[in-house]
């Protein structure tokens, strides 16, 4: 009955592996945003749409200037850079940059409707009755050195406001200009020239970033002496981030299973429970792998990276198993019937905190929850089923240190003698507990804990300056009944936005209907008729052009023309339009500025992330309350309702004082250490369930739970050393919580 | 925008002249007439005013009659102002071709003429210059006369619309007075 159930379970876990590997033979379906972690929960799907289309606008784009003091270089070198681009089908060959066609054609569609156009700053000055003002200005050009004035001009548009008009226009980068085709420009003898390139593939493709960093850092290597090239986009961040992430997890990897390879060969002087652990690993992995391909059809690298060193505790059944090699016991089943109750046991509790973590509302974490809840349940299969068929292992005897330790842990807890030793530990605990209680910070800037490549941000911030491009990113969502009343809403947010933040909104380079036939009555009541006839007689000028006033310039005679392709970034639909923010100006003012006004909705994704990391943190330790209240009944059938209480008070306490503690040393609670706290709790339960099921205090189990603390510390502690703000929360909280744990866990034992 | 570039050029003709070289530190100042003759009106509109170029610093240009407009060109760019008052501003940051016209200037006064032969054919007989566009259907381009004498006395700029634009300099002196500090400050 057992061998047969072992040859399932081994057949099944077969299974699961060809399942991965033809699923891998043309590379493991991998995913790499960051945001994909992060909760899609919006409410209105409007917006999310909205959000959904920036953020991708956003990563398709790369933005690179390339310096030099001399203008012919610096032109060709960036030519060159995207001609090899394009030629390695890596970025679309058309250009978002407009031509010259396109640029003529656009001022010829705003030229046959200029009587409709004004610049904001004209538009006011009429308003508030000071006509003379653009008279004197007008006469300046006339008269004074250079000017694009000429005859033609004049006839048409005495006033000179259709230049004003043009000039007015809100720039998206407001320092660059065209220069013999090629945006760029100058600042302090260099000449920079800027590229817009959209990706061909998906940024965060782990497959296209690398091919489209590598051609990109080949061609930038062959420049000519003296060129700067800074390189802006998604791309670069996400492939410096995977880079990063992966070489991260292959050096902590090693180093953890080394420590843990070194660690099980030591204890138990043979390599068989090593290989037999190794064989449950394994078989955990390739059903988890298995699992997750079936139910997502991808992988995240998180959840890779945090999901295989979840699966890192499974080997403390396979440790608590081999532990029993130090007893008199030789029969394999009864060294399993020895340890069984507490396995099974502790995998339920670890299993139910996993399960918690499916709970969470972050898609990725679900990932995580059923990559390591499978692999988990994988492991424990293995050693239950496979180990007493393989283990040949003789009676062996402890290590007599070792063993000293752990009897002096046990009776740390238990004698009488060292009460006052236990309080004082206590009292000391409880202190720094308050004073790191005391000095906790929360943490929830996103920013910060993605642990965005140093050197590629200060590119980011020059290209930022140099060009003068904003912050992308924030921005309002305007929605109307039909286009018209998108633009007058647009409108009424402009006047509202005026003088605060530099902006982009279709209405600055088509005003509606309504705001073109007051411009044009405007232009005729406060300008024309009190200043036109002196001024003409002052210049000797004959009677000039009336354009007749036809029908409205619509927004698709302006985006017909092709020549401000962004428009098309900023239309969503017929009814929703983009209003682009830039500037530092605080969302929380922009929220405000739009208050009140029909169809605006402020978008800040990157604030709104802040704030659902906030309230994922609040609901976090929400979690670690349900899943301890959600133990209590599966330990109480145990140990009964007093039993249960003791068996969780080791772990809940080490849940408590583990961010006090960290406090003291500076780290910030975020999200991600309330994650680790999870886990801490369903861990620190696991130990104390090993131990309280030992009556005899036996140092052989303290010995088990203390191999599988350290194989724990080594697989999730070495994740504090990560340089990314977040993995590396998740590592010191769980580095301290389970040393913690594993400390406090032996008092459970204390009245058996 | 070229005929501005062409101006400032015109300006330094001097250093093509076999006379008057202007170098870094030099001031020229004179005064001008320029009268622009535009279709459509009655009659040209009729400026006067005093300029003063300081190689390596800029120019400025003052109008005095029909009324006071000032602009300054310097390498960071060109204002224009009224009564003290900007009317408007161009930066060279935005404007990469204002700071190549800096370069075409500084060459253009060491003798450098490939910049402007790359847009005009340039010919001269006697003490007349005549620049025409290499390329005639550019509505951009102008064609310039010139009459250059120990300075250059008298340009006409006519645009491809018909439009022309004549401009006669007088009382010019070279470093006859050095920047006063009104005139430094605009120049910085």
């Amino acid at each position: 009955m057992r061998t047969s159930l072992a040859l399932v379970w081994l057949a099944l876990v077969l299974a699961a592996l060809a399942h991965v590997v033809v699923l891998a033979r043309g590379g493991l379906p991998r995913e790499t945003d960051i945001m994909a972690l992060m909760p899609r929960e919006e409410q209105d799907p409007g917006l999310q749409a909205a959000k959904d289309r920036v953020a991708r606008e956003l990563s398709s784009r790369v933005v690179v200037l390339v310096g030099h003091r001399q203008r012919d270089t610096a032109r060709a070198a960036a030519r060159n850079l995207r001609q090899s681009l394009v030629e390695a089908e890596l970025v679309r060959p058309e250009s978002d940059i407009p031509d010259e066609d396109a640029v003529r054609r656009l001022g010829a569609a705003y030229f046959a409707h200029r009587t409709g156009l004004l610049a904001e700053d004209d538009r006011q000055r009429l308003l508030r009755g000071e006509g003379e003002v653009l008279v004197k200005r007008a006469l300046s050009q006339i008269y004074g050195f250079g000017g694009a004035v000429d005859s033609r001009l004049l006839a048409r548009d005495p006033f000179l406001l259709f230049p004003a008009f043009l000039a007015g226009l809100p720039n998206p980068a407001g320092r660059v200009s065209m220069d013999e085709g090629l945006p760029g420009l100058v600042e302090d003898g260099t000449t920079w020239v800027l590229l817009s390139l959209r990706l061909r593939g998906e940024a965060f493709d782990l497959t296209f970033q690398n091919r489209f960093v590598a051609v990109f850092d080949s061609v930038s290597a062959q420049v000519p002496g003296g060129t700067r090239v800074l390189r802006l986009g998604a791309v670069f961040f996400a492939q410096a981030g995977a880079e990063q992430a992966m070489g991260e997890s292959a050096r902590i990897g090693l180093i953890s299973l080394a420590g843990t390879v070194l660690l099980v060969v030591l204890t138990f002087r043979s390599v068989r429970p090593l290989l037999l652990s190794l064989a449950a690993l394994g078989a955990g992995m390739a059903v988890a792998l298995s699992a997750c391909l079936f139910l997502f059809g991808s992988l995240h690298v998180a959840a890779q990276m945090f999901g295989a060193a979840l699966i890192g505790i499974a080997i403390d059944y396979a440790l608590l198993y081999y532990g029993q090699i130090f007893t008199p016991r030789t029969d394999p089943a009864a060294r399993l019937a020895h340890v069984l109750p507490g396995m099974a046991l502790g995998a339920a509790t670890t299993i139910i905190g996993y399960g918690a973590l499916a709970l969470s509302p972050f898609p990725g974490l679900h990932q995580v929850a059923v990559f390591s809840a499978v692999g988990l349940a994988g492991s424990f299969l293995s050693v239950v089923l496979w180990f007493p068929l393989l283990d040949r292992a003789p009676a062996t005897r402890l290590n007599p240190r070792w063993a000293a330790m752990a009897t002096w842990l046990w009776r740390f807890w238990a004698e009488t003698a060292s009460m006052r030793a236990r309080r004082a530990l206590m009292a000391v605990l409880a202190l720094l507990g308050v004073i790191g209680l005391a000095r906790l910070e929360v943490d929830d800037d996103i920013r910060r804990q993605q642990g965005l490549s140093p050197g590629l941000a200060a590119q980011q911030a020059e290209i930022q300056r140099l060009a003068g491009f904003g912050q992308a990113g924030r921005f309002f969502l305007v929605h109307g009944e039909n286009e018209q009343q998108v633009l007058e809403r647009e409108e009424a947010l402009d006047e509202r936005l005026s003088g605060l933040t530099n902006r982009q909104s279709v209405a600055r380079f088509v005003p509606s209907a309504k705001r073109q036939a007051e411009n044009a009555f405007l232009a005729q009541q406060a300008l024309h008729a009190p200043h036109l006839a002196s001024y003409r007689a002052g210049l000797g000028m004959a009677e000039p052009e009336v354009a007749a006033m036809a029908a409205p310039l619509s927004l698709a005679q302006i985006r017909a023309s092709g020549g401000l392709p962004f428009l098309d970034a900023l239309v969503l639909d017929d009814s929703l339009h983009l209003v682009n923010v830039d500037g530092g100006v605080e969302s929380g003012i922009l929220r405000q500025a739009a208050l009140g006004l029909d169809g605006v909705r402020f978008v800040d994704p990157t604030g709104d992330l802040n704030t659902l990391l906030e309230s994922y943190r609040r609901r976090a330790l929400t979690l670690v309350a349900a899943s301890m209240v959600l133990m209590v009944p599966l330990l109480a059938w145990r140990y009964g309702m007093k039993g249960a209480v003791r068996v969780i008070v080791p772990a809940a306490c080490a849940v408590m004082l583990t961010p006090p503690l960290l406090a003291l040393a500076g780290i910030g609670f975020s999200f991600f250490a309330a994650m680790a706290l999870v886990l801490v709790l369903s861990i620190g339960t696991d130990y104390a369930v090993f131990c309280a099921e030992d009556g005899q205090r036996d140092p052989v189990t303290l010995v088990s739970v203390s191999l599988a603390m350290l194989t724990t510390l080594l697989s999730f502690g070495l994740l504090a050393a990560s340089e990314a703000a977040a993995v590396r929360a998740f590592g010191a909280t769980m580095l301290v919580g389970v040393a913690l744990a594993f400390a406090l866990a032996p008092v459970v034992a204390r009245k058996s | 925008m070229i005929r501005l570039i062409v101006m400032l050029v015109l300006l330094v003709f001097p250093a093509w002249a076999e006379t008057a070289v202007l170098k870094d530190g030099d001031v020229l100042r004179g005064r001008f007439v320029q009268e622009r003759h535009m279709r459509g009106f009655d009659k040209p509109l009729r400026t006067e005013g005093n300029f003063l170029v300081a190689p390596g610093r800029g120019l400025i240009w003052r109008a005095e009659t029909p009324f006071a407009v000032t602009t300054v060109v310097t390498p960071a760019g060109l204002v224009q102002s009224v009564d003290g008052t900007e009317t408007s501003r161009l930066s060279a940051a935005r404007l990469p071709f204002l700071a190549r016209l800096y370069d075409m200037l500084a060459a253009a006064l060491a003798g450098d003429w490939r910049g402007l032969e790359g847009a005009f054919a340039v010919s001269r007989k006697d003490d007349a210059v005549s620049l025409q566009p290499l390329k005639p259907d550019d509505p951009n381009m102008p064609a310039i006369a010139a009459r250059v004498g120990r300075f250059v006395e008298e340009v006409e700029i006519t645009k491809p619309g018909g439009d022309r634009d004549r401009l006669v300099f007088s009382d010019q002196f070279l470093n006859a007075r050095p920047l006063d500090a009104a005139e430094a400050a605009l120049l910085r």
